[in-house]
Protein backbone atom coordinates (compact mmCIF):
# COMPACT_ATOMS: atom_id res chain seq x y z
CA UNK A 1 0.00 0.00 0.00
CA UNK A 2 1.50 3.34 -1.02
CA UNK A 3 1.23 6.42 1.20
CA UNK A 4 -1.11 7.98 -1.41
CA UNK A 5 -3.80 5.46 -0.40
CA UNK A 6 -4.34 7.40 2.82
CA UNK A 7 -4.35 10.75 1.11
CA UNK A 8 -7.44 12.30 -0.45
CA UNK A 9 -5.21 14.63 -2.45
CA UNK A 10 -1.55 15.29 -2.87
CA UNK A 11 0.44 18.17 -4.34
CA UNK A 12 3.88 17.34 -5.67
CA UNK A 13 6.32 20.23 -6.06
CA UNK A 14 3.56 22.56 -7.29
CA UNK A 15 4.63 25.92 -8.71
CA UNK A 16 2.19 28.49 -9.99
CA UNK A 17 2.43 32.09 -11.26
CA UNK A 18 -0.36 34.43 -12.25
CA UNK A 19 0.44 35.97 -15.64
CA UNK A 20 3.10 38.63 -15.36
CA UNK A 21 3.57 38.15 -11.62
CA UNK A 22 6.05 36.55 -9.23
CA UNK A 23 5.30 32.89 -8.39
CA UNK A 24 2.29 32.62 -6.06
CA UNK A 25 3.20 29.01 -5.16
CA UNK A 26 6.83 27.95 -4.88
CA UNK A 27 7.35 24.21 -4.87
CA UNK A 28 4.52 23.11 -2.59
CA UNK A 29 4.50 19.42 -1.65
CA UNK A 30 1.61 18.55 0.61
CA UNK A 31 -0.63 15.58 1.33
CA UNK A 32 -4.22 15.93 2.55
CA UNK A 33 -5.08 12.94 4.79
CA UNK A 34 -8.38 11.33 3.83
CA UNK A 35 -11.27 11.87 6.23
CA UNK A 36 -9.45 14.63 8.15
CA UNK A 37 -9.77 18.38 8.22
CA UNK A 38 -6.60 20.17 7.11
CA UNK A 39 -6.35 23.88 7.85
CA UNK A 40 -4.44 26.01 5.36
CA UNK A 41 -3.13 28.89 7.44
CA UNK A 42 -1.35 32.02 6.34
CA UNK A 43 -1.56 35.77 5.86
CA UNK A 44 -3.52 37.41 3.06
CA UNK A 45 -1.69 36.73 -0.20
CA UNK A 46 0.29 33.79 1.21
CA UNK A 47 -1.14 31.46 -1.47
CA UNK A 48 -3.87 29.59 0.47
CA UNK A 49 -6.66 30.12 -2.06
CA UNK A 50 -4.31 29.69 -5.02
CA UNK A 51 -3.24 26.33 -3.59
CA UNK A 52 -6.84 25.22 -2.96
CA UNK A 53 -7.91 26.16 -6.50
CA UNK A 54 -5.45 23.56 -7.78
CA UNK A 55 -7.48 20.84 -6.08
CA UNK A 56 -10.49 21.21 -8.41
CA UNK A 57 -8.62 22.36 -11.51
CA UNK A 58 -9.63 26.04 -11.39
CA UNK A 59 -5.89 26.64 -11.58
CA UNK A 60 -3.32 24.30 -13.12
CA UNK A 61 0.27 24.10 -11.87
CA UNK A 62 2.97 25.69 -14.01
CA UNK A 63 5.21 22.92 -12.69
CA UNK A 64 4.57 19.84 -10.55
CA UNK A 65 1.38 17.82 -10.33
CA UNK A 66 -1.80 17.35 -8.33
CA UNK A 67 -3.08 13.89 -7.42
CA UNK A 68 -6.66 13.27 -6.43
CA UNK A 69 -7.27 9.92 -4.75
CA UNK A 70 -3.94 8.78 -6.19
CA UNK A 71 -4.72 9.86 -9.79
CA UNK A 72 -2.95 12.74 -11.54
CA UNK A 73 -5.73 15.21 -12.41
CA UNK A 74 -3.68 16.55 -15.35
CA UNK A 75 -6.12 18.44 -17.58
CA UNK A 76 -9.34 16.80 -16.28
CA UNK A 77 -12.03 19.50 -16.70
CA UNK A 78 -13.29 21.39 -13.66
CA UNK A 79 -16.84 20.12 -14.36
CA UNK A 80 -15.72 16.50 -13.97
CA UNK A 81 -13.63 17.26 -10.89
CA UNK A 82 -16.62 19.01 -9.29
CA UNK A 83 -18.13 15.54 -8.71
CA UNK A 84 -15.28 14.77 -6.32
CA UNK A 85 -14.17 18.18 -5.05
CA UNK A 86 -16.64 20.71 -3.65
CA UNK A 87 -15.48 24.30 -3.31
CA UNK A 88 -17.34 26.83 -1.18
CA UNK A 89 -16.22 30.35 -2.09
CA UNK A 90 -15.57 33.01 0.52
CA UNK A 91 -18.35 35.32 -0.67
CA UNK A 92 -21.67 33.49 -1.07
CA UNK A 93 -22.87 36.19 -3.49
CA UNK A 94 -20.36 34.94 -6.02
CA UNK A 95 -22.28 31.70 -6.14
CA UNK A 96 -25.98 32.34 -5.44
CA UNK A 97 -28.18 33.17 -8.42
CA UNK A 98 -31.34 31.01 -8.37
CA UNK A 99 -34.82 32.31 -7.54
CA UNK A 100 -35.31 29.86 -4.66
CA UNK A 101 -33.09 28.07 -2.17
CA UNK A 102 -34.40 24.75 -3.53
CA UNK A 103 -33.31 25.65 -7.08
CA UNK A 104 -29.95 26.88 -5.83
CA UNK A 105 -29.22 23.56 -4.10
CA UNK A 106 -30.41 21.65 -7.19
CA UNK A 107 -28.10 23.60 -9.55
CA UNK A 108 -24.97 21.49 -9.10
CA UNK A 109 -26.99 18.27 -9.21
CA UNK A 110 -28.53 19.28 -12.56
CA UNK A 111 -25.01 19.97 -13.84
CA UNK A 112 -24.13 16.42 -12.79
CA UNK A 113 -26.97 15.21 -15.02
CA UNK A 114 -28.84 13.36 -12.26
CA UNK A 115 -32.45 12.15 -12.70
CA UNK A 116 -35.13 14.49 -11.32
CA UNK A 117 -36.20 12.01 -8.62
CA UNK A 118 -32.62 11.73 -7.42
CA UNK A 119 -32.25 15.53 -7.49
CA UNK A 120 -35.46 15.94 -5.45
CA UNK A 121 -34.26 13.42 -2.89
CA UNK A 122 -30.77 14.91 -2.55
CA UNK A 123 -32.04 18.49 -2.31
CA UNK A 124 -34.49 17.40 0.40
CA UNK A 125 -31.67 15.71 2.34
CA UNK A 126 -29.36 18.70 2.01
CA UNK A 127 -32.05 21.16 3.10
CA UNK A 128 -32.82 18.97 6.12
CA UNK A 129 -29.14 18.53 7.03
CA UNK A 130 -28.52 22.28 6.89
CA UNK A 131 -31.82 23.24 8.57
CA UNK A 132 -33.02 25.12 5.49
CA UNK A 133 -36.32 23.27 4.89
CA UNK A 134 -38.47 26.22 5.92
CA UNK A 135 -36.59 28.45 3.47
CA UNK A 136 -36.84 26.13 0.44
CA UNK A 137 -39.05 28.61 -1.44
CA UNK A 138 -37.23 31.77 -0.32
CA UNK A 139 -34.97 33.79 -2.65
CA UNK A 140 -31.33 33.23 -1.56
CA UNK A 141 -30.35 36.79 -2.52
CA UNK A 142 -32.59 38.35 0.14
CA UNK A 143 -31.50 36.09 3.04
CA UNK A 144 -29.15 37.32 5.77
CA UNK A 145 -25.40 36.83 5.31
CA UNK A 146 -25.01 33.78 7.56
CA UNK A 147 -28.00 32.08 5.91
CA UNK A 148 -26.60 32.85 2.46
CA UNK A 149 -23.34 31.21 3.56
CA UNK A 150 -25.29 28.18 4.73
CA UNK A 151 -27.19 27.94 1.41
CA UNK A 152 -23.89 28.16 -0.50
CA UNK A 153 -22.47 25.34 1.64
CA UNK A 154 -25.64 23.23 1.27
CA UNK A 155 -25.61 23.65 -2.52
CA UNK A 156 -22.05 22.31 -2.68
CA UNK A 157 -22.59 19.53 -0.13
CA UNK A 158 -25.68 18.27 -1.99
CA UNK A 159 -23.23 17.22 -4.73
CA UNK A 160 -21.69 14.84 -2.14
CA UNK A 161 -18.06 15.75 -2.74
CA UNK A 162 -15.47 13.48 -1.17
CA UNK A 163 -13.19 16.50 -0.69
CA UNK A 164 -14.70 19.78 0.51
CA UNK A 165 -12.79 23.08 0.32
CA UNK A 166 -14.04 25.94 2.49
CA UNK A 167 -12.53 29.34 1.69
CA UNK A 168 -12.55 31.54 4.81
CA UNK A 169 -15.88 30.22 6.14
CA UNK A 170 -15.78 32.44 9.24
CA UNK A 171 -15.37 35.77 7.43
CA UNK A 172 -18.34 38.04 8.18
CA UNK A 173 -19.84 35.60 10.69
CA UNK A 174 -20.00 35.91 14.46
CA UNK A 175 -18.60 33.05 16.54
CA UNK A 176 -22.07 31.55 17.09
CA UNK A 177 -22.86 31.41 13.35
CA UNK A 178 -19.35 30.14 12.63
CA UNK A 179 -19.81 27.32 15.15
CA UNK A 180 -23.17 26.41 13.62
CA UNK A 181 -21.67 26.30 10.14
CA UNK A 182 -18.55 24.42 11.19
CA UNK A 183 -20.68 22.01 13.22
CA UNK A 184 -22.36 20.99 9.96
CA UNK A 185 -18.97 20.60 8.28
CA UNK A 186 -17.69 18.52 11.21
CA UNK A 187 -20.71 16.23 10.75
CA UNK A 188 -19.77 15.69 7.10
CA UNK A 189 -16.15 14.99 8.07
CA UNK A 190 -17.23 12.37 10.57
CA UNK A 191 -19.12 10.69 7.75
CA UNK A 192 -15.84 10.48 5.79
CA UNK A 193 -15.57 13.75 3.84
CA UNK A 194 -12.07 15.21 3.66
CA UNK A 195 -12.13 18.91 4.51
CA UNK A 196 -9.73 21.69 3.54
CA UNK A 197 -10.25 24.75 5.70
CA UNK A 198 -8.70 27.96 4.36
CA UNK A 199 -8.43 30.46 7.17
CA UNK A 200 -6.20 32.95 8.92
CA UNK A 201 -8.03 32.28 12.19
CA UNK A 202 -5.82 29.98 14.29
CA UNK A 203 -8.59 29.58 16.85
CA UNK A 204 -10.93 28.19 14.21
CA UNK A 205 -8.20 25.88 12.91
CA UNK A 206 -7.32 24.49 16.34
CA UNK A 207 -10.96 23.79 17.06
CA UNK A 208 -11.89 21.98 13.86
CA UNK A 209 -8.75 20.80 12.07
CA UNK A 210 -6.59 17.75 12.78
CA UNK A 211 -3.85 18.78 10.38
CA UNK A 212 -2.35 22.10 9.54
CA UNK A 213 -0.32 23.52 6.66
CA UNK A 214 1.25 26.94 7.18
CA UNK A 215 1.97 29.04 4.09
CA UNK A 216 4.03 32.18 3.76
CA UNK A 217 4.68 33.96 0.45
CA UNK A 218 3.82 30.88 -1.57
CA UNK A 219 6.07 28.56 0.44
CA UNK A 220 5.05 25.80 2.81
CA UNK A 221 6.57 26.64 6.21
CA UNK A 222 5.20 23.72 8.20
CA UNK A 223 2.74 20.89 7.65
CA UNK A 224 1.56 17.96 9.71
CA UNK A 225 -0.72 16.98 12.58
CA UNK A 226 -1.90 20.19 14.22
CA UNK A 227 -0.23 19.57 17.60
CA UNK A 228 3.12 18.93 15.96
CA UNK A 229 2.87 22.14 13.97
CA UNK A 230 1.81 24.20 16.98
CA UNK A 231 4.54 22.70 19.16
CA UNK A 232 7.02 24.48 16.88
CA UNK A 233 5.20 27.81 17.01
CA UNK A 234 8.45 29.62 17.68
CA UNK A 235 9.45 28.79 14.11
CA UNK A 236 6.20 30.33 12.88
CA UNK A 237 6.65 33.77 14.43
CA UNK A 238 6.45 35.37 10.95
CA UNK A 239 2.93 34.00 10.53
CA UNK A 240 1.70 34.13 14.13
CA UNK A 241 3.28 37.18 15.80
CA UNK A 242 1.34 36.30 18.94
CA UNK A 243 1.35 32.51 19.32
CA UNK A 244 -1.88 30.59 20.01
CA UNK A 245 -2.48 31.29 23.76
CA UNK A 246 -3.03 27.78 25.18
CA UNK A 247 -0.04 26.05 23.56
CA UNK A 248 2.06 29.11 24.48
CA UNK A 249 0.88 29.03 28.10
CA UNK A 250 1.51 25.29 28.33
CA UNK A 251 5.04 25.77 26.94
CA UNK A 252 5.71 28.62 29.39
CA UNK A 253 4.51 26.60 32.41
CA UNK A 254 6.22 23.39 31.42
CA UNK A 255 9.17 24.04 29.08
CA UNK A 256 9.90 20.30 29.08
CA UNK A 257 6.62 19.77 27.21
CA UNK A 258 4.95 17.97 30.10
CA UNK A 259 1.66 19.77 29.43
CA UNK A 260 1.66 18.77 25.74
CA UNK A 261 -0.03 21.02 23.19
CA UNK A 262 -3.52 21.69 24.53
CA UNK A 263 -5.96 22.98 21.89
CA UNK A 264 -8.86 23.83 24.22
CA UNK A 265 -9.30 25.09 27.78
CA UNK A 266 -10.65 21.66 28.76
CA UNK A 267 -7.55 19.92 27.40
CA UNK A 268 -5.30 22.39 29.16
CA UNK A 269 -7.14 21.91 32.45
CA UNK A 270 -6.99 18.13 32.23
CA UNK A 271 -3.26 18.16 31.42
CA UNK A 272 -2.58 20.65 34.21
CA UNK A 273 -4.50 18.67 36.83
CA UNK A 274 -2.70 15.50 35.76
CA UNK A 275 0.68 17.20 36.00
CA UNK A 276 -0.15 18.66 39.43
CA UNK A 277 -1.24 15.23 40.65
CA UNK A 278 2.01 13.69 39.43
CA UNK A 279 4.10 16.36 41.11
CA UNK A 280 2.13 16.10 44.37
CA UNK B 1 -7.17 38.95 -10.06
CA UNK B 2 -6.76 42.57 -10.79
CA UNK B 3 -7.12 44.39 -14.04
CA UNK B 4 -6.03 47.93 -14.64
CA UNK B 5 -8.47 49.76 -16.88
CA UNK B 6 -6.73 53.07 -16.37
CA UNK B 7 -4.90 53.89 -19.59
CA UNK B 8 -2.78 56.57 -17.93
CA UNK B 9 0.98 56.14 -18.23
CA UNK B 10 2.89 58.01 -15.55
CA UNK B 11 5.56 60.25 -17.04
CA UNK B 12 6.65 63.87 -17.14
CA UNK B 13 6.25 65.29 -20.64
CA UNK B 14 4.77 68.33 -22.37
CA UNK B 15 1.58 66.35 -23.08
CA UNK B 16 1.32 65.21 -19.46
CA UNK B 17 1.81 68.75 -18.21
CA UNK B 18 -0.93 70.24 -20.39
CA UNK B 19 -4.16 71.13 -18.62
CA UNK B 20 -6.74 68.30 -18.97
CA UNK B 21 -9.19 70.82 -20.49
CA UNK B 22 -6.78 71.53 -23.35
CA UNK B 23 -6.53 67.84 -24.16
CA UNK B 24 -10.28 67.23 -23.78
CA UNK B 25 -11.15 70.19 -26.06
CA UNK B 26 -8.65 68.92 -28.64
CA UNK B 27 -10.18 65.42 -28.51
CA UNK B 28 -13.78 66.61 -28.87
CA UNK B 29 -12.99 69.04 -31.71
CA UNK B 30 -10.94 66.38 -33.50
CA UNK B 31 -13.90 64.00 -33.33
CA UNK B 32 -16.20 66.64 -34.83
CA UNK B 33 -13.83 67.59 -37.66
CA UNK B 34 -12.84 63.99 -38.45
CA UNK B 35 -16.51 63.01 -38.76
CA UNK B 36 -16.85 65.37 -41.72
CA UNK B 37 -13.73 64.17 -43.58
CA UNK B 38 -13.18 61.07 -45.71
CA UNK B 39 -9.96 61.97 -47.51
CA UNK B 40 -7.37 59.29 -46.80
CA UNK B 41 -4.38 61.70 -46.99
CA UNK B 42 -5.82 64.12 -44.43
CA UNK B 43 -6.71 61.24 -42.12
CA UNK B 44 -3.22 59.74 -42.50
CA UNK B 45 -1.67 63.14 -41.76
CA UNK B 46 -3.82 63.49 -38.63
CA UNK B 47 -2.84 59.96 -37.51
CA UNK B 48 0.83 60.74 -38.10
CA UNK B 49 0.48 63.91 -36.01
CA UNK B 50 -1.12 62.02 -33.09
CA UNK B 51 1.61 59.33 -33.23
CA UNK B 52 4.32 62.00 -33.32
CA UNK B 53 2.73 63.77 -30.33
CA UNK B 54 2.52 60.54 -28.31
CA UNK B 55 6.08 59.50 -29.23
CA UNK B 56 7.39 62.95 -28.32
CA UNK B 57 5.69 62.52 -24.93
CA UNK B 58 7.89 59.40 -24.52
CA UNK B 59 4.97 57.01 -24.17
CA UNK B 60 6.22 53.41 -24.16
CA UNK B 61 6.08 51.81 -27.58
CA UNK B 62 4.10 48.82 -26.27
CA UNK B 63 1.31 51.19 -25.16
CA UNK B 64 1.05 52.59 -28.69
CA UNK B 65 1.16 49.09 -30.15
CA UNK B 66 -1.58 48.12 -27.68
CA UNK B 67 -3.75 50.86 -29.21
CA UNK B 68 -3.16 49.51 -32.71
CA UNK B 69 -3.82 45.94 -31.54
CA UNK B 70 -7.16 46.99 -30.04
CA UNK B 71 -8.06 48.70 -33.34
CA UNK B 72 -6.81 45.84 -35.54
CA UNK B 73 -10.21 44.06 -35.92
CA UNK B 74 -11.81 47.33 -37.09
CA UNK B 75 -8.93 48.10 -39.42
CA UNK B 76 -9.36 44.68 -41.03
CA UNK B 77 -13.15 44.25 -41.00
CA UNK B 78 -14.26 47.69 -42.19
CA UNK B 79 -12.30 47.67 -45.49
CA UNK B 80 -13.43 44.07 -46.09
CA UNK B 81 -17.12 44.78 -45.49
CA UNK B 82 -17.30 48.24 -47.03
CA UNK B 83 -17.62 47.04 -50.68
CA UNK B 84 -20.77 45.09 -49.70
CA UNK B 85 -22.62 48.31 -48.89
CA UNK B 86 -20.94 50.90 -51.13
CA UNK B 87 -20.54 50.18 -54.82
CA UNK B 88 -19.99 53.55 -56.55
CA UNK B 89 -16.96 54.15 -58.76
CA UNK B 90 -15.37 52.03 -61.47
CA UNK B 91 -15.36 48.29 -60.85
CA UNK B 92 -12.09 46.55 -60.17
CA UNK B 93 -13.64 43.12 -59.53
CA UNK B 94 -17.19 42.04 -60.36
CA UNK B 95 -18.44 38.71 -59.01
CA UNK B 96 -22.21 38.02 -58.97
CA UNK B 97 -23.66 40.60 -56.50
CA UNK B 98 -20.24 41.57 -55.22
CA UNK B 99 -18.74 44.59 -57.00
CA UNK B 100 -15.49 45.91 -55.64
CA UNK B 101 -14.81 49.43 -56.93
CA UNK B 102 -11.82 51.73 -56.60
CA UNK B 103 -13.93 54.18 -54.57
CA UNK B 104 -15.30 51.52 -52.20
CA UNK B 105 -11.85 50.10 -51.58
CA UNK B 106 -10.18 53.42 -50.75
CA UNK B 107 -13.23 54.65 -48.85
CA UNK B 108 -13.28 51.48 -46.74
CA UNK B 109 -9.62 51.95 -45.83
CA UNK B 110 -10.21 55.68 -45.18
CA UNK B 111 -13.18 55.00 -42.88
CA UNK B 112 -11.20 52.39 -40.94
CA UNK B 113 -8.28 54.81 -40.57
CA UNK B 114 -10.70 57.56 -39.54
CA UNK B 115 -11.92 55.35 -36.67
CA UNK B 116 -8.27 54.81 -35.68
CA UNK B 117 -7.64 58.58 -35.87
CA UNK B 118 -10.67 59.27 -33.66
CA UNK B 119 -9.50 56.62 -31.18
CA UNK B 120 -6.02 58.14 -30.99
CA UNK B 121 -7.50 61.64 -30.58
CA UNK B 122 -9.19 60.21 -27.45
CA UNK B 123 -6.11 58.20 -26.38
CA UNK B 124 -4.10 61.44 -26.09
CA UNK B 125 -6.00 62.69 -22.99
CA UNK B 126 -6.57 59.15 -21.66
CA UNK B 127 -2.90 58.10 -21.88
CA UNK B 128 -1.49 61.32 -20.45
CA UNK B 129 -4.03 62.42 -17.81
CA UNK B 130 -4.87 60.83 -14.45
CA UNK B 131 -8.50 59.92 -13.81
CA UNK B 132 -8.76 62.57 -11.10
CA UNK B 133 -7.49 65.27 -13.48
CA UNK B 134 -9.80 64.08 -16.25
CA UNK B 135 -12.84 64.34 -13.99
CA UNK B 136 -11.69 67.72 -12.68
CA UNK B 137 -11.18 68.91 -16.25
CA UNK B 138 -14.65 67.73 -17.23
CA UNK B 139 -16.16 69.58 -14.29
CA UNK B 140 -14.29 72.78 -15.10
CA UNK B 141 -15.73 72.50 -18.61
CA UNK B 142 -19.20 72.63 -17.09
CA UNK B 143 -19.99 68.94 -16.53
CA UNK B 144 -21.89 68.70 -13.20
CA UNK B 145 -19.97 67.13 -10.28
CA UNK B 146 -22.41 64.24 -10.05
CA UNK B 147 -21.79 63.32 -13.69
CA UNK B 148 -18.02 63.72 -13.21
CA UNK B 149 -18.07 61.47 -10.16
CA UNK B 150 -20.17 58.97 -12.10
CA UNK B 151 -17.52 58.82 -14.83
CA UNK B 152 -14.72 58.43 -12.28
CA UNK B 153 -16.56 55.67 -10.42
CA UNK B 154 -17.51 53.86 -13.61
CA UNK B 155 -13.83 53.79 -14.61
CA UNK B 156 -12.82 52.74 -11.10
CA UNK B 157 -15.31 49.87 -10.87
CA UNK B 158 -14.76 48.33 -14.32
CA UNK B 159 -11.69 46.56 -12.92
CA UNK B 160 -13.47 45.54 -9.70
CA UNK B 161 -16.43 44.05 -11.56
CA UNK B 162 -14.16 42.31 -14.03
CA UNK B 163 -12.47 40.65 -11.03
CA UNK B 164 -15.86 39.64 -9.58
CA UNK B 165 -16.88 38.22 -12.96
CA UNK B 166 -13.81 35.95 -12.93
CA UNK B 167 -14.53 34.73 -9.39
CA UNK B 168 -18.22 34.07 -10.22
CA UNK B 169 -17.22 32.11 -13.33
CA UNK B 170 -14.92 30.01 -11.11
CA UNK B 171 -17.62 29.55 -8.45
CA UNK B 172 -20.17 28.26 -10.98
CA UNK B 173 -17.57 26.12 -12.77
CA UNK B 174 -16.73 24.55 -9.38
CA UNK B 175 -20.38 23.42 -9.20
CA UNK B 176 -20.07 21.77 -12.58
CA UNK B 177 -21.34 24.54 -14.88
CA UNK B 178 -19.92 23.93 -18.35
CA UNK B 179 -19.83 26.99 -20.58
CA UNK B 180 -18.07 25.32 -23.49
CA UNK B 181 -20.75 22.85 -24.58
CA UNK B 182 -23.73 23.20 -26.91
CA UNK B 183 -24.77 25.65 -29.62
CA UNK B 184 -24.68 29.44 -29.31
CA UNK B 185 -28.14 29.66 -27.70
CA UNK B 186 -27.35 26.90 -25.19
CA UNK B 187 -24.08 28.60 -24.29
CA UNK B 188 -25.77 31.95 -23.78
CA UNK B 189 -28.35 30.26 -21.57
CA UNK B 190 -25.56 28.58 -19.60
CA UNK B 191 -24.24 32.04 -18.73
CA UNK B 192 -27.43 32.83 -16.81
CA UNK B 193 -26.08 31.68 -13.39
CA UNK B 194 -23.01 33.85 -13.95
CA UNK B 195 -24.95 36.91 -15.10
CA UNK B 196 -27.58 36.76 -12.34
CA UNK B 197 -24.91 36.33 -9.64
CA UNK B 198 -23.00 39.21 -11.26
CA UNK B 199 -26.09 41.42 -11.21
CA UNK B 200 -26.73 40.65 -7.54
CA UNK B 201 -23.09 41.39 -6.69
CA UNK B 202 -23.20 44.68 -8.65
CA UNK B 203 -26.42 45.79 -6.96
CA UNK B 204 -25.08 44.98 -3.52
CA UNK B 205 -21.82 46.81 -4.27
CA UNK B 206 -23.71 49.83 -5.63
CA UNK B 207 -25.86 49.91 -2.51
CA UNK B 208 -22.83 49.71 -0.22
CA UNK B 209 -20.87 52.34 -2.17
CA UNK B 210 -23.87 54.71 -2.13
CA UNK B 211 -24.17 54.35 1.64
CA UNK B 212 -20.41 54.79 2.11
CA UNK B 213 -20.52 57.99 0.01
CA UNK B 214 -23.43 59.34 2.00
CA UNK B 215 -21.79 58.40 5.29
CA UNK B 216 -18.80 60.53 4.26
CA UNK B 217 -20.98 63.56 3.59
CA UNK B 218 -21.56 63.22 -0.15
CA UNK B 219 -24.11 65.81 -1.31
CA UNK B 220 -24.09 67.81 1.92
CA UNK B 221 -22.02 70.75 0.63
CA UNK B 222 -23.67 73.04 -1.89
CA UNK B 223 -20.36 74.31 -3.26
CA UNK B 224 -17.48 71.91 -3.66
CA UNK B 225 -13.89 72.98 -3.25
CA UNK B 226 -10.89 71.34 -4.90
CA UNK B 227 -7.36 70.97 -3.57
CA UNK B 228 -5.45 71.21 -6.86
CA UNK B 229 -6.69 74.19 -8.88
CA UNK B 230 -6.41 73.80 -12.65
CA UNK B 231 -4.80 76.72 -14.44
CA UNK B 232 -4.25 77.21 -18.16
CA UNK B 233 -0.58 78.09 -18.64
CA UNK B 234 1.23 79.56 -21.69
CA UNK B 235 1.85 76.06 -23.08
CA UNK B 236 -1.89 75.35 -22.88
CA UNK B 237 -2.78 78.54 -24.73
CA UNK B 238 -0.17 77.74 -27.38
CA UNK B 239 -1.38 74.14 -27.81
CA UNK B 240 -5.01 75.25 -27.83
CA UNK B 241 -4.26 78.06 -30.32
CA UNK B 242 -2.36 75.79 -32.70
CA UNK B 243 -4.74 72.85 -32.61
CA UNK B 244 -7.85 75.05 -32.70
CA UNK B 245 -6.63 77.09 -35.67
CA UNK B 246 -5.57 73.93 -37.56
CA UNK B 247 -8.87 72.15 -36.89
CA UNK B 248 -10.95 75.30 -37.54
CA UNK B 249 -9.19 75.97 -40.88
CA UNK B 250 -9.73 72.35 -41.86
CA UNK B 251 -13.42 72.65 -40.99
CA UNK B 252 -13.68 75.94 -42.94
CA UNK B 253 -12.14 74.62 -46.16
CA UNK B 254 -14.19 71.45 -45.79
CA UNK B 255 -17.54 73.23 -45.56
CA UNK B 256 -16.72 76.25 -47.78
CA UNK B 257 -14.92 74.43 -50.62
CA UNK B 258 -15.69 70.73 -50.07
CA UNK B 259 -11.99 70.06 -49.35
CA UNK B 260 -11.35 66.52 -48.11
CA UNK B 261 -14.64 64.99 -49.28
CA UNK B 262 -13.05 62.90 -52.05
CA UNK B 263 -11.46 59.65 -50.85
CA UNK B 264 -8.05 60.40 -52.35
CA UNK B 265 -8.07 63.61 -54.40
CA UNK B 266 -7.14 66.78 -52.54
Amino acid sequence: MSPSDHLAAELEDVWFSYEGHEPALRGISLGLPAGACTALIGHNGSGKTTLAKHLNGLLRPSRGRVLLEGQDIGRVPVGRLSRTVGYVFQNPDHQLFASTVWEEVAFGLRNQGLASTEIGQRVGEALAAFALESLAGAAPAVLGYSLRKRVALASVCAMRPRLLVLDEPSVGLDWRSTRQLMGLVEGLRQQGTTVVLITHDVRLATRYAQHMAVLEEGRLLQAGPIREVLRRFDALRAVFPSPPPLPALAAALAPDGALGVPLSAEEFYAAYVQLEGREA
Amino acid sequence: MSLNFDLYVEHDSWLHRLDPRTKLIFAVLSLVVLTSLVNIWIILAFLAATQAALISARLPRDRLLWGWRVLAPILILVPLLWPLFYQEGSALVSLWVLRITDLSLVRGVAVALRIAAMAFACFIPLLTTTQTQLVQGLMRLGVPFRAGLLVAMALRYVGVFYGSFGVIMDAQAARGLDLSQGNLFQRLRAYLPVLVAMLITCLRTADRVAMALEARGYGSARRRTVYHQLRLGPADWLALGLSLSALASLAFVRFAYGFGTHPWQL
